[in-house]
């Protein structure tokens, strides 16, 4: 059990069994007030990445030169740190390794890959469930059934959410009777087989001998365990779910509105994160299937967007290609303005508690080259303001950053996929 | 030596077996133990500054402390092997004393171990892993091709082995997998449909063999023919001009040039698997050669090629790709060919073209997909004139028996609303019929009647379902649920242990009905009886979860695949999916002879046959073989091949890719093949970095890491057979230079994706060495020799491997005189494998 206050909440079946009845549960509302700070992370890839050049700044540590696209975030200078020579070792592919950003799975294209846990998952595994949500799954224009930064430990894909309204309404918007019902019923069909083990394993450890003791009682650790889960899910369904002064967003459908919705998206983990919603946050943005798409008012993409960045040293190509990263680094650049003025907790603004990884799985989207990843890391608890480099040719681990940050979140562990160490010259 | 001096040690285990019960705890060791300790150990091993770490003064003596017991075991090992008290310092220690002390030590271990064993059991209660979770429901339910394993967290690993009793421990997570993974198989255990579905049938010609006019290298690569000559058609053609006959034409035939590799998607236009299952694939097609002016020629030879399964997506797949269907050989000559597929729903197939090239990119001047330049004889490719799906194929008997595993006899009509099931179940009388049913299915999963008192919260369950008005299939199907995530099947049952742990050893699965029998009726346990059930066992075809596992476990073959050659070094390795997979066949055949064909524990290390291909062939410089099919195959004397030793696959998986390191070669034969890990490196000493510039050699390096006598006397363990092994590169080729990226000689060419690679030749290797306890040797085949010389060595090994596997634990101290003795028996026919595996299930120690 890993969180006490959880577990003396009043008598669980009794709970369960209360189908469609609103609890008042004031041990949870309690439980977040005493907590510290929080810390919060927003994990962003662009399968296609941006543009190599423009992004890496010259010169290293503090007191490096920005580049045109870092130009963007100036007045955030202090509250960021870019990378470079990062990269996960043995993920190469092309686009196939869009799925092992967070994860670092090795050799995406070979036969019977099977992907690995990704950050968001394994901190969750560490952090226990929080919030309503122990995760967030986002994407936009994304292709929901193929990609997703966010896998399980048995590297199943966990489908990411890419309509705002309906977040918005799994977050704010209190099921139907019927909706809860099933859910609960579904629990409560898990809950009462948990019984039965129980029961059932009572009468086999009635007739063994003392010396599978210690396993037996694991099983029953386990029946308990799972019924304080199960018992959370039911508790959060529920649980009256917070409320909100904005508006229901409305989804834009046309893939075409590439940063409208990209934008959005960004809103509504912003929202997440006000709400106490979620406290990880995974954002796909699927350049991959995103059509000719509006630039600015002015300018529409030559091409679909990953034929775009094949740009093959077009000239019209890359100046079209830097367009849209300028426009990816403005939409950071609000980002960090939001966040960075609003406040949840006394001791700093959002953007204090919330690491906001921005990044791709791509070095090079025009020769889908794996290494050398475009990676910036805005807020949360680091020194920030300096040009981190490693060696271009002998890229460092992605994951060392990884480690770094969810050492932040209150992990205690040196490990998480190809990681060797936490990231050595960063804190 | 050794042999003698175990035989010894089996003799006073005998006599200290009859005082095993006046055992105390006292805390003190025998005064004879305590002066030899006193005299020859504490000088270094004290409270002061141990070293090493290690404080034997301090090591408590109670020896009913498994813990304590454990680090005594490796007091007496030390001291056995003769590494403590250092030479050096043993002078004044006689052989006589050594002994002696050997003696008492042991009869004080076995005496404590064995009271262990009587007390808290061999090995601690264990539940499935997960493949033997898969296995047991596909035995149980009928369904040989259930796929649920992934939806249950992957088993911890010790000395390679999941099958580890200690770490096979219950989780809220495991739980919640099983009621997830159970329910699962339960709804595709029943009938999908009233009737069953007739196949759907799809025939592919003319444009619709492929999903585009072209693919990724080009021309070179692909493209349609007619009459045997290259016919261009373009997307406008496709899409405006020609009629659906003229896109269907019988005439046009597709050709492929290039392996499956990323980037691709040559898969039939428009198929999807419609459902999970089955599907008979046949297609007519021949193997040719694309010679210049993209003119076709028929082939040389055959051609492998399979099929693999995976979404229809772009290039870039996500998900899963899997082999599926087996290879098969084109031939120059056209024919047709029959396989079938496994797909899940919205999955199609793809084209798999064996060992040919795949274009990649290029960027130097623009941005295209390069294809090697032509061959003499022409780029190898496969023709293809039209292609059949049929399927998903199901059961002849309706409901399949799956279903009837669960519902017996029940009729069945349209599936209700509100249930889970895809038919529903009709009873008309819904009690009965649910506890009737019940207690067969328990009964079934555990081999015998329960009490009733088992029944009872299970049918508790049903009951309940059943009052809420939950449709009978569904309540009756959570009573399922609920006992296949009991103790009842998760747990290695301990009523006929026997027959359990055999057939989870050989089948990975749960006794078939003639074993539980003879276990019933008491004849199992007679020796004759179990090695003729062992014999059947091993001939069935469900005997290959073993070759797997085993070969996955003890030889590490899980992780073939973990690294991809460096492309700079190893250019002619780029994307060779089908060497890969030939490797693992190879290792996968040899052991399975070994056991089946009986043959000697030497073999291990050196035989004059392997299993090989065509491309196994060409890998191993051997004259050609055509065909894809793995064959035993006589090897030359001047080949260094032949044994597991120097299969491909081990000299991969030891290597990382890029470099091969002595060190972690050495280290894997010690522990694998002969049974003596080394202990773990110190701490504070990092590993070496092999220099990949091709300035210096590993063995250089290694030279000065080892200088400190502190390292030197580990090394020089492990590392002999390691440098015997440089002669192969990280994809066990031979090699008589190291390769660098810097210093040599230049080497230019185009690698099979047609990119220009340059590397270096450099140093030349020097494979020789000597064996701590044994000769010299100037290479492997001089080593193979020596280590082929010790045969009871490698057998000792192999039981020792297999116990692990078989058991879930090490073979225990008091055991060790039982495996010799299993030894002992085997000696004079050489310690056949077969014969190994028959006297070790034949033993006290496997029916304990």
């Amino acid at each position: 059990m890993q969180n006490p206050r959880r577990s003396s909440v009043q008598n669980r079946r009794q709970f369960l069994r209360g189908i469609g009845v609103s609890l008042a549960l004031p041990t949870l509302a309690k439980a977040s007030e005493v907590s510290p700070p929080p810390n919060r992370m927003l994990l962003i890839s662009n399968n296609l990445g941006v543009l190599p050049g423009p992004f890496f700044p010259e010169g290293s540590g503090p007191d490096y030169t920005p580049s045109p696209l870092l130009n963007q975030l100036s007045e955030f200078r202090d509250k960021f740190t870019v990378f470079s020579g990062l990269s996960h070792p043995n993920v190469a592919g092309g686009h196939s390794t869009e799925n092992c950003f967070l994860t670092g799975a090795k050799d995406p294209t070979g036969s019977g890959f099977r992907n690995s846990i990704s950050l968001d998952q394994f901190a969750v595994k560490h952090l226990g469930q929080q919030t309503r949500f122990p995760t967030l799954n986002l994407g936009v224009n994304i292709d929901k059934a193929n990609r997703s930064l966010s896998w399980t430990r048995d590297g199943v894909l966990i489908p990411a959410e890419d309509k705002p309204s309906a977040l918005f309404r799994r977050m704010f918007v209190q099921g139907n009777p019927a909706e809860v019902e099933r859910r609960l019923h579904q629990l409560q069909d898990r809950g009462s087989i948990l019984d039965v083990l129980r029961d059932d394993m009572h009468n086999i450890q009635r007739r063994s001998g003392g010396e599978d003791k210690d396993r037996l009682d694991q099983y029953f650790t386990s029946i308990r365990e799972l019924e304080v889960q199960l018992h959370a899910a039911g508790e959060w369904e529920q649980k009256p779910k917070p409320l909100t002064e904005e508006e229901p967003p409305e989804d834009i459908l046309d893939r075409a509105k590439f940063f409208p919705k990209f934008d959005l998206m960004l809103r509504m983990a912003q929202l997440a994160f006000e709400s106490d919603s979620t406290r990880i946050v995974t954002l796909m943005v699927d350049g991959f299937a995103t059509p000719v798409f509006e630039i600015s008012e002015e300018e529409k993409s030559l091409n679909g967007y990953h034929n775009l960045s094949h740009h093959g040293q077009a000239k019209e190509k890359i100046a079209q290609l830097e367009r849209i990263d300028h426009q990816q680094m403005k939409l950071l650049r609000s980002l960090f303005a939001r966040l960075d003025n609003t406040s949840l907790e006394e001791s700093g603004s959002l953007l204090a508690s919330t690491m906001v990884l921005f990044g791709s799985n791509l070095g090079d989207a025009n020769v889908h080259n794996c290494t050398n990843l475009p990676i910036l890391l805005a807020g949360g608890e680091f020194q920030h303001g300096q040009h981190i480099q490693f060696d271009r040719a002998q890229n460092a681990p992605l994951a060392n950053l990884f480690v770094s940050m969810i050492q932040k979140m209150g992990i205690e562990t040196d490990k998480f996929s190809s990681s060797t160490g936490p990231l050595g010259s960063f804190s | 030596m050794i042999n003698a001096k175990l035989q010894t040690l089996r003799v006073s285990g005998l006599v200290v077996a009859l005082i095993v019960f006046s055992l105390s705890t006292k805390a003190e060791l025998p005064e004879d133990i305590e002066a030899f300790t006193e005299n020859h150990c504490y000088d270094c091993h004290d409270d002061a500054n141990p070293k090493g770490d290690f404080d034997l003064l301090s090591l408590p003596r109670d020896l009913s402390d498994q813990k304590v017991l454990t680090k005594w075991i490796g007091v007496f090992d030390r001291i056995e092997k003769g590494e403590m008290p250092p030479p050096e310092k043993a002078e004044k220690l006689s052989d006589e004393e050594r002994s002696r002390l050997l003696t008492s030590l042991s009869e004080q271990l076995v005496t404590a171990d064995r009271h262990l064993i009587a007390t808290i059991g061999r090995a601690p209660l264990r539940r499935l892993t997960r493949s033997e979770f898969q296995d047991n429901l596909r035995d149980l339910l009928d369904m040989p091709n259930l796929d649920i394993r992934d939806k249950l967290p992957e088993d911890r690993v010790s000395h390679g082995f999941t099958k580890v009793a200690a770490l096979l421990d219950m989780s809220r997570v495991h739980l919640d997998a099983y009621l997830e993974a159970s329910e699962a198989a339960l709804l595709k255990a029943v009938a999908p449909s009233v009737k069953p579905a007739s196949p759907k049938k799809w025939r592919f010609t003319g444009t619709d063999l492929f999903s585009s006019l072209e693919t990724f290298g080009g021309r070179e690569a692909m493209f349609f023919l007619k009459n045997g000559k290259m016919n261009r058609i373009s997307g406008s053609q496709l899409s405006k001009e020609m009629t659906p006959e003229q896109k269907r034409d019988p005439k046009l035939e597709l050709a492929i040039f290039r392996s499956a590799t990323w980037p691709y998607y040559g898969y039939p236009r428009g198929f999807k698997a419609p459902e999970d299952g089955a599907y008979r694939v046949r297609f007519s097609g021949r193997a040719v050669r694309q010679v210049e002016g993209f003119r076709i020629v028929p082939a040389h030879g055959p051609l492998s090629m399979s099929f693999r399964s995976r979404q229809p997506s772009g290039p870039d797949v996500s998900g899963d790709v899997q082999e599926t269907g087996g290879w098969m050989d084109l031939l120059p000559e056209n024919s047709d060919f029959e396989t079938r597929v496994r797909l899940k729903t919205g999955e199609t197939f793809e084209y798999s073209l064996h060992g040919l090239p795949v274009p990649f990119i290029r960027t130097d001047g623009g941005f295209f997909y390069d294809y090697p330049p032509l061959p003499p004889e022409g780029h190898k490719g496969g023709v293809i004139r039209w292609l059949e799906v049929e399927g998903p194929i199901v059961s002849k008997i309706w409901p399949p028996p799956s279903h009837k595993n669960l519902f017996g006899d029940l009729p069945i009509s349209e599936k209700l609303p509100g249930s889970k099931l895809r038919v529903s179940i009709l009873s008309e009388s819904p009690e009965e019929d649910a506890t009737r049913l019940f207690r067969q299915f328990a009964d079934r999963v555990t081999h015998k009647p329960l009490e009733d008192e088992d029944y009872e919260p299970f049918l508790r369950l049903i009951q309940a379902k059943l009052d809420s008005d939950t449709p009978f299939g569904d309540a009756v199907l959570t009573g399922y649920q609920a006992f296949l995530c009991s103790g009842h099947f998760l747990y290695l049952p301990e009523t006929e242990a026997l027959a359990q742990r055999l057939s989870h050893l050989l089948w990975n699965s749960r006794p078939d009905e003639q074993m539980q029998k003879l276990a019933k009726n008491g004849s199992l346990v007679k020796r004759k009886v179990l090695i003729e059930e062992t014999n059947r066992l091993i001939a069935d075809p469900k005997f290959e979860r073993f070759v797997n596992g085993f070969t996955n476990e003890w030889l590490n073959l899980r992780d073939l695949r973990r690294d991809i050659p460096d492309n700079r070094l190893y250019p002619e390795y780029r994307k060779d999916d089908y060497l890969v997979a030939s490797m693992e066949e190879e290792t996968r055949a040899f052991f399975r002879h070994l056991i089946r064909d009986n043959k000697p524990a030497k073999h291990i290390v050196d035989a004059d046959y392997s299993f090989l291909n065509d491309r196994l062939a060409r890998h191993y410089q051997l004259p050609r073989i055509p065909g894809s099919e793995i064959r035993k195959v006589h090897l030359p004397d001047w080949s260094p091949y032949g044994g597991i030793l120097t299969q491909a696959s081990i000299l991969k998986h030891t290597a990382n890719g890029t470099t091969t390191s002595p060190v972690l070669r050495g280290v894997w034969a010690m522990e694998k093949i002969l049974g003596n890990p080394p202990p773990p490196p110190p701490k504070s000493i990092p590993a070496i970095e092999p220099d990949i510039r091709g300035a210096t050699t590993i063995r250089d390096l290694l030279a000065k890491h080892t200088e400190a006598k502190s390292c030197a006397g580990c090394h020089a363990r492990f590392d002999p057979i390691g440098f015997a092994l440089e002669n192969f590169d990280v994809m066990g080729a031979w090699r008589d230079f190291y390769r660098g990226l810097e210093k040599g000689e230049k080497i230019t060419g185009y690698d099979p994706a047609g990119h220009p690679f340059t590397y270096y030749i450099g140093q030349e290797v020097d494979a020789s060495g000597k064996l701590l306890e044994g000769d010299s040797f100037s290479d492997i085949r001089e080593l193979k020799k020596q280590l082929a010389s010790r045969p009871r060595i490698l057998a000792r090994n192999f039981l020792y491997q297999l116990t692990l596997y078989g058991t879930g634990t090490k073979v225990r101290f008091s055991e060790r005189s039982e495996v010799e003795k299993i030894l002992n028996s085997c000696e004079n026919k050489d310690y056949p494998i077969g014969d190994l595996v028959r006297e070790l299930i034949g033993s006290e120690l496997f029916r304990r």
